[in-house]
């Protein structure tokens, strides 16, 4: 009984981790996919001077 | 060492693939292909960035809706065989979580449309998100044998929202193919339904054979798919489909006409062979079809289109 709470503690802590990873990696994704489209729709516009 | 652990408390919770399935991923890739073939018929240009983030905003938005679906639906999804097995009936993610998932990616894929994309494409995705939410799961999928009828204009908008992606704005043209989908989804889930009508009356939802009977069901499964042929066809004589298009949707066409039939003439009403058949065939169907919509359009194989 006391091994599986264990065992069951332990793979929450892992699936806690893996939770937190998946997390970051979208709202990573978000930030990354935010900055190339603004620089997509800014196009050459910021070094040309019209942006 | 928490307290839950030393006196045994603490349960499994669940893990990132239990709210992945939350998002129905089978039904989302339906969603990308039919939303991808919007884009790529769609008329004028798009930079392969904004169409990636416009096809991700429908995806998130068609798996929210998805997970909103299980979350308002937890109740009898335990009673079915087929949705017993889902993060909630199965008791790893809480009924409140998973609305709050739901609601947070529904917001989130919205703004961000509406942000990078257009204000039509997110209004548009926001409508099929509150049409399947509240108008389906929450209103007519417990109170009319139409339910899957109306509900699958949903299902079906996918490829508009692509075309405003691109054109911020709506024509004839993109509405033929969300009737394409729209005409389809009757026999694709009468089909399943016929082969699942226990679970569906044990569960209390009135789909079709439930309520109306199979002999009645497999005649409106052959009407729509007789219906569905020429609809399908239709991109073929309006300029955005060519000749291939033109084979496969013919040749799907008459395949879903083929089963529709196999299934009225079915004797076996217990393990329903042919309407399993006819499940597998309308997915085959609406694969194809898109398929070859966008080979046509983005390898070039259309003869008169932009691309050639």
């Amino acid at each position: 009984m006391a091994d599986d709470d264990e065992t069951i503690a332990q793979r929450n802590r892992r699936e806690r981790r893996k939770r937190n990873i998946a997390i970051a990696l979208v709202l990573g994704g978000m930030v990354l996919l935010f900055f190339l489209m603004t620089i997509v729709r800014l196009g050459g516009h910021v070094f040309d001077g019209t942006a | 060492m928490a307290l839950s652990d030393t006196f045994g408390l603490e349960r499994p919770i669940a893990t990132v693939g239990d709210f992945f399935a939350l998002l129905k991923p089978r039904v989302m890739s339906l969603v990308i292909f039919t939303g991808l073939a919007g884009i790529v018929v769609a008329p004028g240009h798009i930079d392969v960035l904004s169409a990636f983030t416009a096809l991700l905003c429908i995806a998130v938005g068609a798996g929210a809706s998805g997970a909103l679906n299980m979350a308002y639906d937890s109740d009898i999804d335990g009673l079915m065989s087929r949705t017993a097995t889902r993060p909630i009936p199965r008791g790893v993610i809480a009924r409140g979580d998973v609305l709050v998932f739901g609601w947070g990616l529904s917001v989130a894929s919205v703004a961000t449309m509406g942000l990078l994309i257009n204000v039509l494409a997110a209004a548009l995705l926001a409508f099929t998100i509150l049409f399947y939410v509240v108008v389906y799961t929450l209103w007519l999928k417990r109170s009319t044998a139409q339910n899957i009828v109306i509900g699958g204009l949903a299902g079906a908008l996918p490829p508009a929202i692509g075309w405003a992606a691109v054109t911020g704005s709506l024509t004839f043209a993109p509405l033929v193919l969300v009737a394409i989908t729209f005409l389809w989804t009757p026999p694709h889930f009468w089909a399943l339904a016929l082969y699942r009508s226990d679970d569906y009356a044990r569960a209390g939802v009135p789909m079709l054979p439930v309520v109306k009977g199979k002999a009645h069901t497999r005649w409106q499964i052959l009407f729509y798919a007789l219906v569905l042929f020429p609809a399908g066809i239709a991109p073929a004589f309006i300029g955005l489909g060519g000749p291939l298009y033109l084979a496969v949707s013919a040749l799907g066409g008459a395949a879903m006409i083929y089963g529709a039939v196999n299934v009225l003439r079915e004797r076996d009403a217990v393990k329903e062979p042919a309407a399993r058949r006819l499940f597998g065939i309308s997915l085959i169907y609406l694969f194809a079809i898109f398929a070859a919509l966008i080979a046509e359009h983005l390898i070039g194989l259309l003869p008169f289109g932009p691309w050639a």
